[in-house]
């Protein structure tokens, strides 16, 4: 038997060079953000000054304030939150319902449909947006009522299940739900309470935590889903992420109608500048998420490790 | 709840299937049916008129345009199966490395669990975007190294791959959010009853690795894998992404290049994931698990 100080010794190198790469590897993950931190804070001076890498000689907000001129946060950032959340309000009850079902009741072909759920997953977005274009090209055309630039065609997306990635969501949901003892179902059913009275007083009150979980990771995807969104709300409602998309040309009209920065210095002074006012704009388009995340940091690591996914 | 006499389990079967109704009409009217109108789609001109939309029949025309006509597209889609051959196994490999690494008792491993998942909450097409255009995701300049000459003396097309890989190095980072949380609760799962027993069979930790923990995760990898095609496939630093949705807002080609253009696009795609799934499906069980199984049956049965 090996002596018990040198094994505690050797388990510590072993950690201590763990340790060393976990941290290598945070930094890696880390260095777009730090990067932006460090742009952010940076005066006129200091981007432009070659010497001058990471730390700011001295704190200035001036990135920060041209950026938050350029993209406008106060109408965008409220439009992201509510659309947002009034897609991932539509896409939780719709993935609570689904999972409910199948994690509840036996069914006729109920395999294939939880199949399907997959595949749903599967098939590239792309594909199946022409034909849905079309259908909302076809409502407006007879019905009058305007579709494109509007949150209707999205909100009926989510409300129909098909939103951004609803299929982990109606995971999350149906096995969250497979974890809710069926004896309380089975006791509600015999006090006289219908399905809905059961998926309601039962179901839904006890899965609070999971309700949240998927509403916040519904509620994130659907801010950074910007494929889709164009092509269905387009510039009827201004997004943040679309904005930061935006940049470049919303940029060159802020500078030529007279705001700071612009084309008075050329070549890679310029660039370094707009480079900065560009990470200035991306650390606030993100911002919301940031902090978001900092406060439920833990629902959403759970969400993923109770998916069910890692076995299927 | 398991056998009702007739009228019962129709019920039951009723009630579950208006609970799945949303879905059900949902999937069927806003997935499964484009997905096969695109492909009807593809073969005609479809051309937005005053009197409304107007289709004529133009044969392979549109896939003639698109794999021949236009000299971006073909070009664009080989960049990104490029792509995904060189993110998408890389991603796998750093996210199961980096699962066991957190797997290990150690302090401050949900700080840095936290921090891996973070990607997965900021990670938008702008926001990428303009991190790669800022060169916000390049801190490694492998262009520079020693190795690299090495590596591009021998193997040019090796030494591109490796650019590649570097040039985007946190995109790859960023990328395994998911895959480790799925790795760790994976690992977490294994029972400590089969490491112990190989320990005691003398395995070392490599030999564990690799005959134990390895095949037992064999199917979270798989998940992870096509979770990790599908999200690469998503996202805008994918050059063929905006090349359709162009075809699709552009009213002179009209509709039916756009619908080509999707579903050569899917068809690669969906190739990549069947490819990743019979690379890693299960053919039949294998040793180490029939083994396990059957100690675990005769250690109930005792």
């Amino acid at each position: 038997m090996r002596p018990m100080l040198s094994r505690l010794r050797r388990v510590n190198y072993v950690n201590l060079a763990v340790y060393i790469v976990l941290i290598l590897i945070s930094y890696q993950f880390m260095y777009p953000l730090l990067r932006m931190v460090s742009f952010a804070l940076m005066s006129r001076d200091d981007v432009i000054n070659p010497v001058v890498n990471w730390v700011p000689s001295s704190l200035s907000f001036g990135n920060f304030q041209t950026a938050w001129a350029v993209l406008d946060p106060r109408t965008t950032m409220w439009n992201s939150i509510w659309f947002s959340g009034l897609l991932a309000v539509s896409q939780t009850l719709v993935s609570a319902t689904t999972g409910y079902a199948l994690a509840r009741f036996e069914f006729p072909f109920k395999k294939f449909w939880f199949f399907m759920i997959i595949i749903s997953f599967i098939i590239p977005t792309p594909v199946i947006l022409i034909p849905r274009t079309l259908m909302a090209f076809a409502v407006q055309d007879t019905s009058g009522i305007q579709m494109f630039g509007t949150i209707w065609p999205q909100t009926a997306m989510a409300l129909g299940g098909q939103g951004v990635f609803s299929a982990i969501l109606i995971l999350i949901f149906y096995n969250f739900t497979k974890m809710i003892p069926a004896a309380l179902d089975e006791a509600a059913a015999i006090d006289g309470a219908s399905a809905m009275q059961t998926f309601y007083h039962v179901i839904l009150k006890l899965s609070v935590t999971t309700l949240l979980v998927v509403f916040l990771f519904s509620f994130v995807w659907n801010w950074n889903e910007t494929f889709v969104t164009s092509t269905f709300l387009g510039r009827g409602l201004d997004l943040i992420p679309g904005q930061l998309g935006r940049f470049s040309s919303l940029f060159d009209r802020f500078a030529s109608m007279g705001g700071s920065g612009g084309a008075q210095e050329g070549g890679m002074e310029a660039l370094r500048l707009t480079e900065a006012y560009r990470m200035s704009g991306t650390l606030i388009a993100i911002t919301p998420l940031l902090v978001l995340y900092l406060v439920v940091q833990r629902q959403f690591i759970k969400g993923i490790e109770n998916t069910g996914l890692t076995g299927l | 709840m398991k056998k009702k006499r007739g009228y019962q389990t129709k019920r039951h079967a009723l009630v579950g299937y208006a609970f799945m109704a949303p879905w059900i009409v949902g999937f069927l009217l806003l997935t499964a049916w484009p997905f096969f109108n695109t492909f009807y789609l593809s073969f005609f001109n479809v051309q937005r008129t005053a009197a409304g939309w107007e289709q004529s029949f133009a044969g392979i025309g549109n896939y003639n345009t698109a794999l021949l006509g236009n000299p971006y597209f073909v070009s664009n889609l080989i960049a990104f199966a490029v792509m995904q051959a060189a993110y998408a196994p890389a991603i796998i490999v750093i996210s199961f490395m980096l699962a066991l690494l957190l797997n290990r008792e150690i302090k401050g491993r949900g700080v840095f669990r936290a921090l891996f998942f973070l990607p997965v909450i900021v990670m938008s097409g702008p926001v990428m975007h303009q991190l790669m255009t800022s060169g916000g995701l390049t801190s490694v300049g492998i262009e520079t190294m020693t190795l690299y000459y090495m590596v591009f003396q021998f193997a040019p097309w090796l030494a591109n791959v490796l650019v590649f890989l570097f040039e985007n190095y946190s995109v790859v980072l960023w990328f395994t959010g998911i895959p480790i949380i799925l790795f760790i609760s994976g690992l977490q799962k294994i029972d400590t009853g089969i490491l112990e027993a190989a320990r005691i069979d003398s395995a070392s930790n490599w030999q564990i690795l690799w005959k134990i923990t390895v095949p037992i995760l064999k199917p979270t990898i798989l998940v992870g894998f096509i979770l990790t095609v599908v999200q690469l496939a998503g996202y805008t630093l994918n050059p063929v992404l905006p090349m359709i949705h162009d075809a699709i807002n552009e009213t002179q080609a009209g509709l039916g290049l756009g619908s080509a253009y999707a579903w050569i696009y899917s068809a690669v795609v969906l190739i990549l994931i069947g490819f990743v799934f019979v690379l890693l499906k299960e053919p039949r069980e294998s040793n180490v698990q029939v083994k396990l199984r059957q100690r675990t049956w005769a250690d109930r049965r005792r």
